[in-house]
């Protein structure tokens, strides 16, 4: 059906302003209610959207996503005048790169748009059998909303609370109204922006407006049955899950003997068995029912030598109670969560670690970070709260959060110009994550390759540096500063015109034109850092210094950039270090950072200059 | 991991969801399949690593592969197994082995298709544990998935993949060739390839690039009704498969075909060489059985009437010119006349082939030789079909399967005309680079109907100077010096323009060029009602305005990509389609900006980074400055650059003499040349390889140009302030 001719201007204007974007939803309603079915609570959501195409021609793939707890009991497309539209849907498993198995699966269609204005409007029901797995519902979607509505009908027989999330930076309305035994809450926005397409952003429960549905309880034939009404509930059904799970298991006694057999100290027991399960145990991640809750048996991770985060968990801390220490199964949402245990539902963690009580102290172990030492913690659980098993009961505890200082990296060079190339002895040294970060890189790559992979590595695959008599620290200890030392020649540094020589002397050029331009969220570093760099030139004998380019020093809440050229007696010092304090760069941090680089980028493309004297 | 990926597109296919519960009987067979891999327990111990091969990530023990063709209660039965050990020597190996992907039996295409996987792993104390794959595998919708437990660094992986099909009763099947070198990634110990087969099987099989000549484990006779054919081979080193490289051509090989036929007269109708006695292993074949295949397939076969139309009143020079415009009108008339019907049938704007009275569309290489033959013998024209094969193969001598086999027409004009490819870029005398500089065998052709002989020949050459891109680059500086502006023109001939057409060019670019030169209508224009032709041309222009739009896009970014380096501003377009002849040129024009990226401020003055306008070279590293391996190229070619920058008022231009280079030898060369005139710098740079093939001999030659060539792409002058 042709668009109609307001259809075609409203959808020029619109493309005026989405001029990225291929397709706008006019409206888009979800309306969620809720029933009984099989002594659960099953939530349906309604989903109505009017699609229109705004680009030239639009050819999509609309999705839903469900799993093994949820089904698609409709999915339709209907023409500008409500007729029906047979557009073919085709329902296929959902394979997910980071996991080995899972239940997801996708029931889909290719729509496509023949002109601008077209479309469709799109209804579909989704219906989830425990409300337990319904945890919130967004207010973004993958395309632009003008119009976007959420209804929520509550049955007086539910006891449900909505926690409602990121709502500041939007002007979002809510109204509240009792229709027979039901109150029906209704939110409605305008002009909503899609998902942005950004890498290295905070998880969506940062960014966009939602609502959390924290159900309580509900009554059933006059009988109350109590859902997440506080975290200890929660807890009792995580609980559920995991105490029965691990029997008296021979082989891991065995293990836990050989490993600990000549350990001198608790701790060395400790790290032996920690390592261990680092270094042995593969992880592969499965999310398939209950099995995306319920860890597997420490004695089968340990037959298998391979498992989820559950398993590996759950197997450190089986081995470690075996050992005599009290290790405890724990739970957490990684950094890119957004909620704590305040929330009683399953939204609030992704993630499964050990912790050790000893002496008082709590002491956090997640064998799925390989290379990680025994009492460092990785960002991704930094500062978040953890729900400690404590039999019925449970205990709460942040995991503590560290410095940059404590990844610091180093790079020293000390050189001499040599027929227009730089050379001399150099360094670098790795603590903390930029350590683990650097074994594990180091660790994964084929014997046979190493030593060329690492050669590349230090010449920061510059063909112009050539790098040799590399010698190393102990390239398998994860607990050590890591040194690597070896000898630098770069060539085509030094550019001779006349009696003058152009020196570029930094060739990593860390964070050249890194700026955010256009992004809309935070920049989100794998994990705090501090990056020294320290260059000595040696100027050579009948030149001057006549050109250096300006030093200049940045230092925010959030991030540390200072370069500095200095003549020192017959050297040029050239010193710079980025730290990023907060392993983020905020959105607010932008124009500073961008002004920062915008400067850094101009010491990047000046060179030195020496003159003959 | 890297094998199950291979096993599986062998058979890549949709699959229906296909009942978990396996039948007794495949039970059977997975144990039978058990027995017959693994009865023989080997002692590991015995195996010495060579010390050179220590340092490998994982080292192949033993791989063999196997293929059995029989014959099952009047079925026809295929099976191939891989049985691999492999010693894992570091975690990447055990990682790489740690998960296997396999397709899940199935009904494919009414074919029962059976697929196995054994595992067990030996532990370096010889205990074996045999992993339970039923047990363990994660059946998907798809594919099985397994991960192997207990897998350890210093284990022996030892494992097999089995598949099966059982074809039913047929009087003729031809199975897939199969073509494969015997080395992989890792070293392999001890190798061996087998190839059974019952009787009633034709046989064609060799081993190629000093691979073992094939030995005869057990011939067919009145008594043994299995035959066992194959070869062992020991340290096969391991291979990167570097640059420039033809595995089947450089590597010990093995090639074969099987056929079924349930006699002689059903074997003729197979496309294949095959023995004429079934108990005969096929080694070579020669010119003789090559006539004897393509002897009837090529009749010349059309219907001239269009032809004819196009040539009626028309005046040639000669026989060239009129074969040459006759092919130019068959490729619209049956080929690119149809192109907006294809576009318009795949977006799902309208059906259009109801508007076509009786479509005529070639869409086979050997529909459109028959057509041209009748052509050609209608014109009294004479001609041969050129039977080559592509060098990645090997040489026509060693030829062994049909599938390896391409056809030229050669047409005998006073100067010898040819045509390979029937498309809508295809030109009169280009033919595959890969098929060029090679020998053929000729079909001759004898009253331009029948094939009556076969002759060795060659194919022609092409050269550096034909196979050429050249690109004429004006850079403006903005006053400030903070960034550039780049009007960039690019021509680009012989080879070098097939795969710039294909990347530059949309179909809109040329089919109406077509039907305005040949005077035909496109199909939209052939939509009587209006309302509906209104709307379909609405459809469209929607179509082709997005398309244009993602060109563009696209084009940027491929620009963006040659030089490494972000642009912005981007316009093109489009001068000449080159689609009229090998040396007719392909020819674009672009604007672009560049940012601060080249300029360097120093004091006063700066440097440009000028080089980097001749785009990404080859960067040959130290590791691989070293060559064991022959060097395998596609064809000889040649990028030249003409740039030109006004120097700006009040600065001069220094150290124009590290731009100017000239290194020339036997493999190619690169030659820069830097001058000034009139406060306007010239550069003009030209880089060719002059052959098809270089021995690694000459491989330090051919480093010492790229080398150069690399040296000026990081080459720099100083804007000195005056």
């Amino acid at each position: 059906m042709d668009p109609t001719p307001e259809d075609v201007s409203k959808a020029k204007e619109l493309r005026s302003i989405y001029d990225e974007e291929d397709i706008v939803l006019l409206e888009s309603d979800n309306l969620v209610t809720f029933a009984i079915e099989d002594n659960k609570v099953a939530v349906n959501n309604y989903t109505t959207e009017h699609l229109m195409n705004i680009n030239y021609r639009s050819d999509i793939q609309k999705p839903i996503f469900y799993d093994g707890e949820s089904k698609i009991e409709k999915f339709q497309f209907y023409y500008r005048n409500k007729k029906e539209a047979r557009i073919l849907s085709k329902d296929v498993s959902y394979t997910d790169n980071d996991l080995f198995h899972n239940d997801a699966r996708v029931k889909f269609a290719n729509v496509d748009f023949p002109t601008q204005g077209y479309t469709y409007f799109f209804e579909s029901i989704k219906h989830t059998k425990d409300i337990k797995y319904f945890t919130s519902i967004y207010f973004t979607s993958e395309y632009p909303s003008l119009s976007r509505k959420i209804v929520i009908e509550i049955p007086e027989w539910l006891h449900i609370e909505l926690f409602e999330k990121n709502f500041e930076n939007f002007d979002i309305q809510k109204t509240e109204e009792q229709v027979g035994d039901k109150k029906i809450i209704t939110y409605q926005v305008s002009n909503l922006d899609a998902y942005y397409d950004e890498k290295s952003s905070p998880g969506p429960s940062y960014i966009y407006p939602h609502v959390l549905l924290l159900a309580k309880d509900f009554t059933y034939k006059g009988e109350k049955q109590i859902l997440f009404n506080e975290t200890k509930d929660l807890y009792t059904w995580y609980r559920s899950l995991t105490k029965d799970i691990n029997t008296d298991s021979e082989l891991l006694t065995q293990k836990v003997t050989e490993l600990t057999a000549g350990a001198t100290s608790d701790e060395e027991k400790i790290k032996n068995i920690y390592y261990w399960v680092q270094d042995n145990i593969r992880y592969i991640a499965f999310e398939d029912g209950i099995a995306g809750f319920k860890p597997e048996t420490a004695e089968n991770v340990l037959k298998k030598r391979y498992g989820d985060c559950k398993g590996m968990a759950n197997l450190a801390k089986e081995m470690l109670v075996i050992a005599g220490f009290d290790a405890r199964l724990t739970w957490i949402g990684t950094k890119r969560i957004a909620y704590n245990y305040s929330t009683p539902s399953l939204a609030v963690d992704n993630h499964m670690i050990c912790t050790l009580l000893q002496d008082g102290k709590k002491i956090f172990l997640d064998p799925t970070e390989k290379f990680n030492a025994f009492g460092e913690y990785a960002e991704r659980i930094q500062g978040k709260q953890s729900m400690i098993e404590d039999n019925d009961s449970f205990l709460l505890e942040e995991v503590p959060t560290s410095t940059s200082s404590r990844n610091k990296e180093s790079f020293l060079f000390n050189a001499t110009i040599t027929n227009e190339e730089i050379e001399g002895l150099a360094s670098r040294a790795y603590e903390g994550e930029s350590r683990a970060d650097f074994l594990y890189n180091f660790n994964n790559l084929k014997s046979n390759k190493k030593q060329e992979a690492l050669k590349n590595y230090l010449a920061s695959y510059n063909r112009n540096v050539l790098i040799s008599d590399i010698e190393t620290s102990n390239l398998e200890n994860r607990e050590a500063k890591i040194d690597v030392n070896y000898a630098l020649k770069h060539s085509n540094a030094v550019s001779s015109f006349d009696n003058e020589m152009y020196i570029d002397l930094d060739f990593y050029k860390e964070f050249d034109n890194y700026t955010f331009e256009e992004r809309q969220t935070n920049y989100n570093f794998a994990y705090k850092k501090d990056v020294l760099t320290e260059m000595r030139l040696k100027i050579p004998e009948t030149y001057t210094v006549s050109t250096l380019p300006e030093s200049f020093s940045v230092d925010t809440d959030n991030f540390k950039i200072s370069v500095s050229l200095e003549k020192e007696s017959d050297y040029i010092v050239y010193k710079k270090e980025f730290e990023i304090k907060k392993a983020t760069i905020t959105t607010a941090d932008f124009e500073a950072w961008n002004a920062a680089i915008t400067k850094l980028n101009a010491i990047y493309n000046e060179q030195i200059i020496l003159t003959k004297s | 991991m890297n094998k199950a990926l291979l096993i599986a597109l062998v058979f890549l296919m949709s699959l229906p969801t296909f009942a978990q519960k396996k039948s007794k009987e495949h039970l059977k067979k997975e144990a039978s399949v058990k027995e017959y891999i693994w009865s023989e327990k080997k002692d590991f111990s015995a195996i010495t690593i060579p010390a050179d091969l220590e340092d490998q990530s994982a080292i192949t023990l033993f791989r063999e592969v196997k293929y059995i063709y029989n014959r099952p209660h009047n079925s026809i039965e295929y099976t191939k197994i891989e049985h691999e050990q492999v010693k894992l020597l570091d975690q990447v190996a055990v990682n790489d082995f740690s998960e296997f992907k396999f397709q899940k039996t199935a009904h494919i295409q009414g074919l029962l298709n059976t697929f196995i996987l054994g595992v067990k792993i030996i532990k370096p104390d010889g205990e074996e544990i045999q992993i339970d794959v039923d047990n363990e595998a994660i059946k998907e919708e798809d594919e099985n998935k397994l991960a192997i437990p207990n897998l350890e660094k210093g284990d022996i992986l030892d494992y097999y993949f089995y598949s099966n099909i059982i074809v039913s009763e047929n009087d003729l099947y031809q199975f897939d060739a199969v073509e494969d070198i015997v080395g992989e990634h890792y070293p392999i110990l001890d190798f061996k390839f087998s190839l059974e087969t019952e009787k009633d099987f034709f046989v064609s099989l060799n081993t190629y690039n000093n691979a073992p000549e094939l030995e005869t484990y057990a011939a067919l006779s009145k008594e043994n009704k299995t035959r066992l054919y194959g070869f062992k081979m020991q340290n096969v080193a391991s291979n990167d498969f570097p640059r420039w490289f033809y595995p089947l051509v450089a590597l010990p090989a093995y090639k074969f075909q099987v056929l079924f036929a349930r006699t002689r007269k059903h074997e003729k109708r197979a496309n294949a060489f095959m023995p004429t006695d079934v108990n005969t292993i096929k080694k070579d074949i020669n010119k003789e059985e090559i006539f004897n295949l393509y002897e009837d397939k090529f009749s010349p076969y059309g219907n001239l009437g269009d032809v004819e139309r196009f040539l009626k009143g028309k005046d040639f020079l000669n026989d060239e010119h009129k074969v040459t415009e006759a092919f130019y009108f068959i490729r619209h008339k049956y080929f690119t006349n149809y192109v907006e019907a294809f576009v318009l049938d795949e977006s799902d704007i309208m059906y259009p082939y109801g508007y076509y009275k009786n479509p005529i569309i070639f869409n086979s290489d050997a529909q459109f030789i028959k057509f041209f033959a009748a052509f050609l013998k209608d014109n009294k024209i004479d001609y041969e079909i050129l039977i080559g094969t592509k060098r990645y193969n090997g040489l026509i001598k060693d030829l062994l399967l049909e599938d390896n086999v391409d056809f030229v027409l050669k047409i005998l004009t006073e100067n010898p005309l040819y045509i390979e490819h029937f498309n809508q870029f295809s030109t009169v005398n280009q033919i595959s680079s890969l098929l060029e500089n090679s020998k053929a065998y000729a079909l001759k052709v004898v009253d331009r109907k029948h094939i009556e002989d076969i002759q060795l020949t060659s194919l022609p050459a092409s050269n550096h100077n034909i196979n050429n891109t050249t690109e004429s680059i004006a850079i403006t500086l903005e006053e400030d010096f903070s960034g550039m502006q780049i009007n960039r023109m690019s021509a680009t001939t012989g080879h070098n323009k097939v795969d710039a057409q294909k990347d530059r060019l949309n179909f809109y670019d040329y089919i109406y060029k077509d039907h305005k030169k040949y005077g035909t209508e496109p199909v939209l224009d052939q939509v009587k009602k209006e309302k509906d032709r209104l709307r379909y041309k609405k459809e469209y222009k929607s179509l082709l305005d997005k398309q244009k739009e993602k060109q563009l896009k696209e084009l940027e970014k491929q620009t963006e990509s040659e030089y490494d380096l972000e642009i912005e501003d981007y316009t093109f377009n489009v001068l000449n389609n080159g689609r009229f002849g090998v040396e007719d040129p392909l020819e674009f024009e672009e604007a672009f900006t560049l940012k601060e990226e080249l300029i360097r401020k120093a004091g006063n003055n700066y440097i440009l980074l000028i080089g980097k306008l001749i785009g990404g070279q080859a960067d040959i590293d130290e590791e691989h400055k070293q060559r064991d391996n022959n060097v395998y190229m596609n064809y000889p070619r040649s990028y030249s650059n003409n740039i030109s920058l006004t120097i700006p008022e009040g600065y001069s231009v220094q150290g124009l003499e590290k731009l100017n280079k000239n290194v020339q030898n036997q493999t190619g060369g690169f030659t820069s040349e830097a001058v000034v005139t009139d406060n306007v710098l010239t550069i003009k740079t030209n880089k060719y390889y002059q052959n098809y093939f270089e021995p690694a001999a000459n491989w330090p030659d051919m480093v010492s140009f790229l080398e150069e060539a690399y040296l000026f792409y990081e080459g720099k002058i100083l804007l000195k302030k005056n």
